[in-house]
């Protein structure tokens, strides 16, 4: 019993890293008035790049910083497009979402001549806590990261100056302009960071989790992670319980399906685990239609700012 | 009487619209363009020949019209999904799990029934259930459609998943679903082209339907005005909620008769990693976003994608290419295609140089 609570928890802080960092990043985004729902391509591109570096360098550091730059790069693709370009944000967000599976999967089979997954790569180690009774509890060291990001953002947002100025940009932009905040340049960089920590988050899923790529590695957790967004409220304390809630979702999936087979032993466990596969995103949808009613949208977001 | 009126109309709407068309056909070809462009970059860093790709990619994709129209059907189907729910303001990117519960309805109505019209509706009734559902949870519960949207379309990969490898599978080749029975089959009919797939005919008249529906009845206009301004749709007497549910409900059963075609009238049976199935509601994505979301756009730009999918299956075969050259190209074609205000800014650039020049 005691097994039991302490492995779903520590599961739940593992799980939950890239709902929180993605989640994270989209606040501050969200906050400056820019929608990118193509954190999903961000997740499956850079875990696909932190492979490929890790690969080859034997380096999962290494792997992990690759994964912030291709963030960093989306990023700057979707900044640019969405204040400067005035584009469609939602579209833009979908095209790069198909874009980023594409090119990350022609290299899965270009490079390992592959079509489902990755051979296994170097992995950032787990952080063991031992515990009374023999019991350990094991953590990454990125989910500590993830919640000191997510408070230093919260902080950032709600308590300094220039994270009054860039919720001004997801406002009012008006206003904003007329205070003298460059809203242009809020925003690109907001959308910057929102790319850098997705990528993290996504480079994470092989290097700190999963240790390969997969065709499916992301499944849509990039969407989870903007689920999260809506359910935090835009705060981005909120937003570790939410990558809590929705990443236990995901471990008890897993979980469950492993407990049955323990306990009756004749059922068959493989094929009625894509019944329990289906509960992250059941729990998900249930999470969000039952508390998202009160939430308060960012009254400027998704709409491009025209100066006049 | 009625003809001669609506040719006056279309006439008179081409002049008004001249400009309109003008930047449309300019905004398609230059993401067309873009998309090539960085594709073959994107093949070139890969160690591949981008003009030898492309060669292949465009005379194998063009070469038989019935294989060609075929594949169209089910993104034209799942590119109608998109486009009737986004002209009334609504994103739909759900039909990847519309098309996924239109195919696996409609195989179990068709196996024990043995009649495909039977088939056929109740893959609509279940892909319009489920956009009504989204609908519901938009309208009712502020659930953004594009969280609710994902979050189903895998519920409905899974859940498909397991019904074919646990209920649905053919005993005698384990790795399929059960098939379709014989007689129950959607087959071809002969034309100049040669034999063509009847579904091919059944999506291009739903297509003529949806337009039909959008341009020229009272459901249809309730969705355009709600897309455009749902405060004008509620000063003018419209109930907003109403177009996203009727607009869900349309584009749902497009998605399932996307599905319920598929597998009537053309595959038959539903292999168990759902490789027959999978992408074919991402694919109607760019569909109707190249389409410009005018169902007879659709047509034409269901046909290009077609030639893209089937394109990437050939430079697998020829080349050793993989086929996500596909997906790769619509993305950079959808992102091209996100940025209407750049084509404007570029053609009323390119018109103040002529006129300084005069």
């Amino acid at each position: 019993m005691i097994e039991d609570i302490i492995s779903l928890t520590s599961n739940t802080l593992i799980y939950m890293v890239p709902l929180v960092l993605a989640g994270v990043g989209e606040i501050i985004t969200e906050r400056s008035g820019v929608v990118n729902i193509g954190l999903e391509g961000i997740f499956v591109l850079s875990s696909f790049t932190a492979t490929i570096i890790t690969f080859a360098t034997g380096n999962p550091y290494l792997g992990l910083f690759s994964g912030v730059i291709i963030g960093l790069l989306a990023g700057v693709l979707h900044g640019f497009i969405s204040v400067y370009l005035r584009g469609d944000q939602i579209i833009a967000g979908v095209g790069f979402n198909t874009l980023a599976y594409g090119i990350s999967i022609m290299g899965l089979v270009t490079i390992w001549k592959q079509h489902g997954a990755s051979p296994s790569v170097n992995k950032i180690p787990m952080i063991s806590l031992r515990i009374r009774g023999g019991l350990t509890f094991t953590i990454s060291p990125l989910s500590i990261v993830a919640i000191l990001i997510a408070i230093g953002a919260w902080y950032w947002l709600f308590k300094t100056t220039s994270g009054l100025k860039l919720r001004a940009c997801g406002e009012d932009p008006k206003s904003a302009e007329a205070m003298g905040v460059n809203v242009f340049r809020t925003r690109f960089y907001a959308t910057v960071i929102g790319g850098i920590l997705t990528g993290l988050g996504g480079a994470y899923l092989t290097v700190g989790w999963i240790g390969q790529f997969t065709r499916h590695i992301s499944a849509g957790r990039g969407f989870i992670a903007l689920a999260n967004v809506a359910f935090s409220n835009w705060n981005p304390l909120m937003a570790i319980v939410g990558g809590m809630i929705f990443g236990f979702f995901d471990v008890l999936s897993i979980y469950l399906p492993i407990k049955i087979q323990l306990i009756y032993p004749e059922v068959k466990v493989t094929t009625l685990a894509y019944l329990f596969k289906t509960i992250p995103y059941i729990g998900t949808l249930a999470v969000v239609s039952l508390i998202i009613g009160r939430a308060r949208v960012p009254r400027a977001l998704g709409k491009p700012y025209i100066k006049e | 009487m009625g003809l001669v009126q609506s040719l006056i109309r279309f006439k008179e709407r081409i002049r008004v619209k001249y400009e309109e068309y003008l930047v449309t056909t300019i905004e398609i070809l230059v993401s067309a363009i873009i998309g090539f462009s960085i594709g073959a970059l994107i093949l070139y860093v890969l160690g591949f020949d981008p003009a030898k790709i492309y060669s292949i990619l465009f005379t194998k994709g063009l070469s038989n019209p019935n294989y060609l129209l075929s594949k169209s059907t089910p993104i034209m189907l799942t590119g109608l999904a998109f486009a009737i729910p986004m002209l009334a303001g609504v994103f739909n990117i759900g039909g990847e799990g519309q098309l996924y519960i239109g195919a696996l309805v409609s195989l179990v109505v068709v196996t024990s029934t043995h009649n495909p019209i039977l088939g056929i509706l109740s893959g609509m009734i279940a892909g319009a259930a489920l956009g009504t559902f989204k609908a519901i949870l938009k309208v009712y519960r502020g659930v953004n459609e594009v969280i609710a949207a994902i979050m189903l379309n895998w519920v409905m990969y899974f859940l498909t998943l397991y019904l074919l490898t646990e209920k649905l599978y053919n005993p005698k080749i384990p790795h399929e679903s059960i098939p379709v029975p014989e007689d129950a089959r959607l087959g071809k009919i002969p034309t100049p082209l040669g034999d063509i797939r009847l579904i091919f005919f059944i999506a291009v008249i739903a297509s003529l339907i949806v337009y039909y529906i959008l341009y020229y009845t009272n459901v249809g206009y309730l969705l355009r005005v709600a897309g455009l301004s749902p405060q004008t749709a509620k000063y003018a007497g419209f109930n907003p909620n109403i177009a996203v549910i009727y607009s869900m409900a349309l584009g749902g059963a497009m998605a399932g008769l996307g599905g319920a075609l598929l597998l009537i009238g053309y595959v038959y049976s539903i292999d168990t990693t759902m490789s027959t199935l999978y992408g074919l509601g991402f694919m109607g994505i760019g569909v109707a976003l190249l389409g410009r979301n005018n169902p007879i756009g659709i047509i034409f730009s269901a046909i290009f994608f077609s030639m893209l999918i089937i394109g990437g299956e050939m430079i697998e075969l020829l080349a050793g290419a993989p086929p996500e050259l596909a997906d790769t190209l619509t993305g950079v074609i959808v992102i091209a295609l996100a940025l209407p205000y750049t084509y404007r800014m570029l053609i009323s650039y390119m018109r103040i140089r002529r006129m300084m020049k005069e």
